[in-house]
């Protein structure tokens, strides 16, 4: 399991991350909620390893979190593939040393991912921004990792296609049973989809809590505003 | 602000100290005893042994590198470029002599330059992928592969045998600018014209310009503030660039159309191996360098106080 | 007043992006437009727009993103002057300060430039300059996606209790229904550029005719809650 324990990251003269402490099974979910500014990239960058945190410990069973080879998705799909390679490439690089190349599987995570095989043939800039983030999905689980970490994974996508990607992604966890940890300023997709959620301000992990609790009642004031504000743009529904 | 403008100006001092360095190191290793060739320049014949030995020592190279550059150095830091070490006497007069004949040159360069290129420019963005403006770049193209004692020649034989029209060699009256001028100009404008119609397309690209419309702004006023200030950007880079080349580049034209100017004066100083006279001539290229270079930076900073912070 | 245009049309590269569309805006309306992305919502707007400044009526447009609104070399006061100067309304001090005030970013510095304020502040004064001219009709292309939720919310409700009471219909453009609904009391659903269905927010939220609305109206939220 992933163990962040009291991290802190420095930038220069200020915090950017400070004492944040989570943990996460294999197979669930944690939804990490806040807005802008609020440290979320920091935070991915320093459980993959891109930081190294000025305090604190991050390990997944006990190592370095980069000996389990964690993906990540991130947020704008196009821009994260080489635009001059063939989606095919691209997708298959994780695994580009095995031999034999990993084909079945390949095939059973495009059918999971109601992907095409003409699309794989196609460059990045040929598909529509759906589909990319849904190669996106298939590159990030084709070596099949244990802990895969998502960066805003669906903000670039218009209202329905989120709910239909938002589905797909926790059908493919049920099924491959990774970890997720996923980024997000979507209240409502934290809430639908995580078994926890923290809320990040300011570099500093202000509720770490159930979604059901949160929404009933946030603990804090600033939890408040935030379930407040997704409520105002329509993320929840009243129910019967 | 200042604290970035100060930064550039340390930058500049320490430029100008390298090139000082570089140049004197390059002089003192050229091939052949400087004292022999000062001694020639100055006798204009072949001298004994003992006298080569005084003039080694009135030039100041008889105690080493070190010495010598700080002799030079000393007096410059008070403002004085010092004598040269053929003719005894000071450099100034002689090198600002020279420079009247090739500054006009250079502004009257760019001059024409500017006047070429930018109405070119102009209309060649008005239709874009149109037959004006392939015609516009290919003749910028021409101009940049034309060599330029190429075309000088060529307008010499038009403009001066041919039509007799204009005077070719020499620089006596202020028609015989003309012609180098142009030739000068033609090539600043081969490389400018292109450079300011990729700015004008660019910046009529911006992705806010379809709000401004919206918002009833006229087209007039849309391309005086938020085309041209934002085209100005690269346009403003390779000026500058332009400007402080024209300088040098002047030298082919000068040996062309036979004008005294620094060109000639920086040739004769090498061979004479004039230390003083070199030192000065390259130390004001290179002043005049980095002047343009902190003006283009500081030109830079007012238009878009972005370029050269750290997250730009 | 009612504002209305007839045959909007559009084509791009030989292909119809939006059908021949009629509408009819009443004072003090406030329409939602959604539809998926590519389905002609934004074409719609912009067409809207254009044809109803070439009537002469006043109309104003928030774009998507402060990125496409402002030019980052020109400082906030110089576009305000220039927003001013095109709605042919004489500069007034009092006026502006009422309108940022409404969006309560009085207390910035007009004299940097847009990348010196924060996205969410850079998007409020581009709906306040929008507020100049009292237009009568005021289009917002997705205003909540560019920012932050809490200040989105913010900002639709000061806009909202801002426009209270003056004649301004707005028209809400956006792929997310869950957020038109709750602020619009008249929904059209756009699909493939043509307008499918438009019923009032309640009528198209009980029942959905079109395939597109149905689709969309499911997905509406993330999550029912009871409260």
């Amino acid at each position: 399991m992933l163990r962040v324990e009291s991290v802190s990251v420095r930038r220069g003269r200020t915090m950017t991350l400070e004492d944040v402490s989570l943990s996460l099974e294999p197979g669930r979910t944690l939804a990490v909620v806040g807005e802008s500014g609020a440290g979320k990239s920091t935070l991915i960058a320093a459980v993959l390893g891109f930081l190294r945190p000025w305090r604190g410990e991050i390990s997944w069973a006990g190592a370095p979190v980069r000996d389990c080879a964690p993906s990540l998705v991130m947020q704008e799909p196009r821009a994260a593939f080489n635009p001059t390679l063939t989606l095919r490439r691209s997708v298959m690089e994780p695994v580009a040393a095995r031999r034999p190349p990993p084909l079945d599987r390949m095939e059973r995570l495009c059918r999971g991912l109601e992907l095409t095989h003409d699309l794989l043939d196609r460059r990045p800039l040929e598909v529509s921004i759906g589909q990319a983030q849904r190669l996106g999905l298939l590159r990030a689980l084709i070596a099949a990792p244990p802990l895969v970490l998502f960066d805003e994974p669906l903000s670039a996508l218009d209202a329905f296609t989120q709910k239909r990607t938002a589905r797909l992604i926790a059908d493919l966890q049920a099924e491959e049973g990774f970890a997720a940890l996923i980024v997000t300023h979507d209240l409502g997709y934290a809430c639908a989809y995580a078994d926890d959620i923290a809320v990040l301000r300011s570099g500093r992990i202000e509720e770490l809590t159930r979604p059901k609790d949160f929404i009933a009642s946030p603990r804090t004031a600033y939890g408040r505003k935030l379930r407040d504000a997704a409520v105002a743009l329509g993320a929840f529904e009243r129910a019967a | 602000m200042t604290r970035g403008i100060l930064g550039l100006v340390l930058r500049a001092c320490v430029v100008l100290t390298g090139v000082a360095l570089a140049t004197f190191a390059l002089l003192w290793n050229a091939p052949g005893d400087p004292a022999l060739a000062i001694a020639l320049a100055r006798y204009d014949t072949v001298v004994p042994a003992d006298v080569i030995d005084r003039v080694r020592v009135e030039a100041g190279l008889d105690g080493g590198f070190w010495a010598a550059f700080k002799g030079w150095v000393g007096p410059l830091m008070a403002g004085d470029l010092g004598r040269s070490s053929v003719t005894g006497r000071a450099v100034w007069p002689e090198l600002a002599a020279a420079g009247s004949y090739t500054v006009p040159l250079a502004v009257a360069g760019l001059g024409i330059g500017l006047a070429i290129s930018v109405p070119l420019a102009v209309i060649a963005t008005r239709a874009p992928g149109g037959w004006t403006d392939r015609f516009a770049v290919a003749l910028a193209s021409l101009g940049a592969a034309v060599p330029a004692y190429w075309l000088g020649l060529l307008l010499i034989l038009l403009f001066a045998v041919h039509l007799g029209w204009l005077p070719a060699m020499g620089a006596r009256t202020r028609a015989h600018v003309i012609l180098p001028a142009l030739t000068l100009g033609l090539g600043v404008a081969a490389s400018l014209t292109r450079i300011i119609r990729s700015g004008i397309l660019e910046a009529r690209g911006q992705q806010f310009l379809p709000a401004l419309r919206r918002r009833g702004v006229s087209d007039r006023a849309i391309g005086r503030d938020h085309v041209v200030p934002h085209a100005a950007i690269p346009v403003v880079t390779v000026f500058g660039l332009e400007l402080a080349f024209l300088l040098e580049g002047t030298v082919m034209v000068e040996v062309i159309f036979g004008r005294p100017g620094l060109g000639s004066f920086l040739v004769a100083a090498i061979a004479a191996r004039d230390f003083p006279k070199v030192q000065a001539v390259v130390l004001l290229t290179a002043l005049v360098f980095v002047v343009v270079n902190l003006l283009v930076d500081v030109v830079y900073r007012l238009i878009d106080p972005r370029i050269g912070e750290r997250d730009a | 007043m009612t504002l209305s245009v007839s045959g909007l049309g559009a084509v791009r590269s030989g292909r119809t992006i939006l059908h021949p569309t009629s509408l009819e805006i009443a004072s003090g309306d406030r329409i939602g437009l959604v539809g998926a992305s590519g389905s002609g919502k934004s074409t719609l707007g912009h067409a809207l727009i254009d044809d109803l400044r070439a009537q002469g009526r006043g109309v104003a447009h928030v774009p998507q993103s402060p990125d496409e609104a402002l030019d980052p070399l020109r400082s906030l006061e110089f576009h305000w002057n220039e927003a001013e100067l095109a709605l042919k309304a004489p500069p007034d001090a009092d006026r502006r300060k009422r309108l940022l005030s409404a969006l309560k970013i009085a207390g910035g510095d007009l004299g940097k430039r847009p990348w010196g304020w924060s996205r969410g502040m850079q998007q409020r004064f581009v709906i306040a300059m929008a507020l100049i001219g009292s237009p009568e009709l005021i289009v917002l292309d997705e205003p909540t996606s560019a920012l932050d939720p809490v200040i989105a919310a913010d900002t639709m409700d000061l806009l909202e209790s801002h426009l209270n009471g003056t004649g301004t219909a707005t028209l809400l453009i956006t792929h997310d229904l869950g957020l038109a609904a709750r602020r619009v009391s008249r929904l059209m659903v756009m699909d493939e550029g043509r307008v499918v269905e438009a019923a009032s927010t309640q009528d198209l939220l009980e029942c959905p005719r079109t395939g597109a609305a149905k689709s969309l109206c499911a997905h509406r939220s993330w999550l029912a809650v009871p409260c």
